[in-house]
């Protein structure tokens, strides 16, 4: 007995303080927004609602959001779910490859993309209509960017691998004999697919379609710079419109539309988990099974077309586009041998400024990223391996700042932490890493619980009883077994940090330029190309940095 | 059992918390003593080129007031009024002296009691308007024209006036930034209004108008040919022409161009306001205004030579659109919300 109680201790305080954590820096900002919109000078005013709702712009924006998102959820669950039993459950030739290359979007900053598909698809020079303009000899561009539709499009492209990463992983982990059962019952792949294979990953469908949901719904980046030449309002361009009216209503109005585009996703979320708790998806098995791959047969070629097309569509062509105007002299001349050269390039590399900028992201998500795996893995501990009551309190918790529209954190943390409620991490670094880690844990924990619960809980037993410690325990046994995952967690972290926008845009200081904020001022204010040097650069630190990682757990984690 | 390692954990997350409260607090500021020039820590809030600051501002500063630690926050004017914003209401402004293209916003500043009063030494040769009790001094002048990429209109494209750009040969082919988030955007459309009347931004409308994040992207689909014409600030253009020898060309419009007498002033708050005159000399002083026409951006002084490119100040000055800052500053939401009715819809 006088041996368990330590134990008990060290396990109980390390959890205990990752709740009062996530209490702090995810709970409270997020309160005091609520209450800052409601109150003013601890009276209840709600005029700021009144206002904005009183406009109908506000309300198109509101319906718009719910649109774009919507539609984008359902696109990329459609384009992506096939990709996924491909890559994941097939034979496919070459599926690590298509694998990386289809994940490879996260890796872009979607600013970036979204600059990349204007410049593709835009209704007077689009390099893509122009091409369809000779091919098929119209007189008009048949895509136009600016549109609903064009906004759907890029949003879809840029945010559906959250969607495959979380139904790609499921699938590699899907217990194999009821197919299998299926098939030997004589049904077609096809028919095994939709009647076997669909029904079992619906939670993991529903929870990716969630995440691109979220991200859609939340994103300021692409809704800038697609949206707007075509008049078309979201809910975060309208919050950006308000504070950057610069006076106190300005603030108060943004803090109401943050407000209600947070209650609307985090309602969303909270009704489908509740809708997902009613579901048995014991199907998909803890144990790591080696599911028995399904042969495409003659499909196998037309499968490649498919997953190569697409890859080429989402990742490959806006990829060249950045890559090639970061080596254009002159934008206004065409592409020719004699108009490339490294003009952009000098007086990026040559300029402290940019190297300063690249440097500091590449620490502060190396903080985040490490402070956040640490974290995760207590969390993802407490949920998968205790059966204390509350364990998934602090996923949850961490769920709800995943979910919360960056714009929406970035305002409730400058209320929060200026210095009005004890702590001041106005314009310092911390702020900035405080932000990326309400943001970015989600994906992180998902990963690390995932492989969390594939160790038995015997391995654990058999070191307790030796006399190790629970933290010793945790350094000799867990972490070891499920090392691949935490690095993967880590990474997670860190690359949406290094490239951040949105939050940083708000939260720098005079010493904390990140390179999202400088990518987006050469963008806005600057130089495009210089942007787009820049966004090369981004892409081969990230790049490089998968590269170590695939290495690092030799090939079994990328991202 | 109780090895110390037990809070191996604990001790990872406690320092991450110790850490970020130990970066709490702000810079002290010493009152200044007066030896050897004005010293202790001058924070300063800037829309200025980041490469400017970096390049110009930084040695020349260094050079002429050695003793004084100053601290340069670079951002888009929007971005610095919400910055302050949030400052005024954590009643903790950080910035000593505030330099942002908006003169309206000085104005909403000054009448909230938060700008310090102080006419500058070097103000003799300053040729533009400023505050009667000097609460802000003009430091810059940002031009808003209309730009072209002669490399992809014809001869009879060319515009020479606002009106101009209603004509239908430029239908589908017109943009300008986004005054929602675009201070002197914002300008260009009150002083267009006052001219022009709201109805030119509907024929504006009609004829395609888009209306873009900023001047950058508005100034790479000029070069593209996406745009034919369009409304924009004179530096980028400048810059463009002089750094990359690109086609893009300014036109001066008939009715006049709108010159945004772009402010400099001192907030009340500062603790070093001996430091922060300074400064505000240093800028208005011939040094400080070559900075700001190797930024591309029009000298408010008439012994400093114009931008590379542009014609003097003097020339444009007579027949500049004249702008009502007073209303801009008072009623920004219902200009921003005409505007956005009128064309964003």
């Amino acid at each position: 007995m006088k041996k368990s109680l330590p134990r008990l201790d060290s396990k109980f305080i390390v959890i205990a303080i990752s709740v009062l954590l996530l209490l702090y820096f995810i709970v409270f900002p997020l309160l005091v927004l609520i209450y800052d919109s409601l109150f003013v000078d601890g009276v209840l005013d709600i005029s700021n609602y009144k206002d904005v709702y009183g406009k109908a712009v506000n309300w198109r924006a509101l319906t718009n959001t719910v649109e774009l998102s919507l539609i984008v959820m359902v696109a990329s669950v459609v384009v992506t779910f096939p990709m996924a039993w491909l890559v994941g459950r097939t034979d496919l030739p070459g599926k690590k490859k298509f694998r990386t290359i289809l994940v490879a979007s996260y890796m872009i900053p979607p600013y970036v993309g979204a600059i990349a598909w204007v410049q593709l698809l835009n209704p007077s020079v689009g390099y893509l209509n122009d091409v369809f303009k000779f091919i098929f000899g119209l007189s008009a561009a048949p895509f136009n960017i600016y549109t609903m539709g064009g906004l759907a499009w890029v949003l879809t492209l840029f945010y559906s691998p959250f969607a495959f990463i979380t139904i790609s992983r499921a699938m590699e982990k899907m217990d194999p004999t009821l197919e299998e059962a299926a098939r030997v019952s004589g049904a077609s792949p096809l028919k095994t697919l939709i009647d076997v294979t669909l029904p079992l990953m619906m939670p993991s469908i529903v929870a990716g379609g969630l995440l691109v949901f979220i991200a859609a719904g939340s994103c300021f980046g692409i809704p800038a710079i697609v949206g707007m030449p075509g008049n078309i309002e979201v809910m975060t361009t309208r919050i950006v419109t308000f504070v950057y009216m610069g006076d106190a209503k300005g603030i108060r109005d943004a803090t109401a539309l943050a407000v209600s585009l947070m209650v609307l996703a985090n309602a969303l979320l909270f009704f489908m988990s509740w809708m997902l708790s009613h579901k048995d998806y014991t199907t998909i098995s803890g144990k790591s099974t080696r599911p028995n791959m399904v042969e495409l047969g003659k499909w196998k070629w037309p499968a490649v077309g498919l997953v190569g097309g697409y890859a080429f569509i989402a990742v490959v062509l806006p990829l060249a586009s950045i890559v090639m105007t970061s080596f254009l002299v002159s934008m206004s001349k065409g592409i020719t041998l004699s108009n490339f050269g490294f003009d952009a390039w000098i007086p990026v590399i040559t300029s402290s400024q940019y190297m300063e900028s690249i440097w500091r992201s590449v620490v502060y998500g190396v903080v985040a990223a490490c402070i956040g795996t640490v974290l995760a893995l207590f969390i993802a501990y407490l949920s998968v391996k205790t059966k204390i009551s509350g364990r998934n309190l602090p996923d949850l918790l961490v769920v709800l700042g995943g979910s919360t529209p960056s714009i929406v954190i970035a305002l409730a943390l400058i209320i929060t932490f200026s210095g009005n409620y004890g702590l001041n991490l106005y314009s310092t670094m911390w702020i900035l890493v405080v932000s990326y880690l309400v943001k970015y844990m989600t994906m992180s924990v998902r990963t690390i619980a995932a492989s969390l619960s594939q160790v038995h809980i015997s391995l654990e037993e058999a070191a307790l009883n030796s006399g190790a410690s629970w933290l010793r325990t945790c350094k000799d046994i867990i972490i070891p077994l499920i090392a691949p995952s935490i690095v993967a967690g880590w990474f997670l972290i860190f690359m949406p940090s290094f490239y951040e926008l949105t939050m940083s845009n708000l939260l720098y200081g005079a010493d904390t330029k990140t390179i999202g904020v400088l990518l987006y001022e050469l963008q806005t204010y600057a130089d495009t190309q210089n942007a787009s040097v820049l966004s090369v650069i981004i892409l081969l630190i990230v790049l490089v940095g998968n590269l170590i990682l695939s290495k690092a757990t030799k090939g079994k984690v990328s991202i | 059992m109780f090895s110390n390692k037990k809070l191996l954990g604990a001790a990872a997350l406690t320092m991450t918390l110790s850490a970020a409260l130990m970066t709490g607090c702000g810079g002290g500021d010493k009152a200044p003593s007066g030896k050897g020039g004005p010293e202790g820590k001058v924070m300063v809030y800037t829309s200025m080129y980041p490469d400017i600051i970096d390049s110009m501002c930084k040695p020349d500063v260094k050079k002429a007031l050695p003793e004084l630690d100053v601290t340069w926050f670079q951002g888009g004017t929007e971005k610095i009024k919400t910055k302050i914003a949030g400052e005024i209401k954590a009643d903790k402004i950080g910035a000593d002296v505030l330099m942002v293209a908006d003169p309206s916003y000085y104005i909403y500043l000054k009448q909230k009691g938060l700008l310090l009063d102080y006419k500058s030494k070097n103000m003799d040769h300053v040729v533009t308007g400023s505050d009667k009790d000097g609460a802000w001094s003009p430091v810059r002048i940002n031009n808003m024209i209309i730009a072209y990429n002669a490399d992809k209109v014809s001869k009879d494209e060319i515009p020479t006036s606002w009106e101009d750009l209603t004509d239908p040969k430029y239908k589908g082919k017109i943009a300008m930034p986004n005054p929602m988030l675009s201070g002197t955007a914002y300008v260009a459309v009150g002083a267009l209004a006052d001219k022009l009347g709201w109805d030119y931004f509907k024929r504006l409308k009609d004829n395609g108008l888009r209306v873009e994040e900023g001047n950058s992207a508005i100034q790479n689909k000029l070069l593209t040919g996406e745009y034919k014409a369009a409304i924009i600030l004179e530096e980028n253009i400048l810059k463009l022409q002089e750094t990359k020898h690109e086609p893009l060309k300014v036109c001066y419009p008939k009715e006049g161009c709108i010159l945004i007498n772009s402010p400099i002033g001192i907030m009340k708050a500062t603790k070093n306001p001996t430091g922060a005159k300074a400064l505000v000399d240093w800028w208005l002083s011939p040094a400080g205004q070559k900075a700001v026409t190797a930024g591309w951006m029009h000298s408010v002084r008439d012994d400093v030579e114009p931008p590379h490119g542009a014609p003097a100040l003097k020339t444009l000055l007579p027949n500049a659109i004249k702008v009502d800052w007073d209303k801009l500053a008072k009623d920004e939401s219902e200009i921003k919300e005409k505007f956005r009715t009128i064309v964003m819809e």
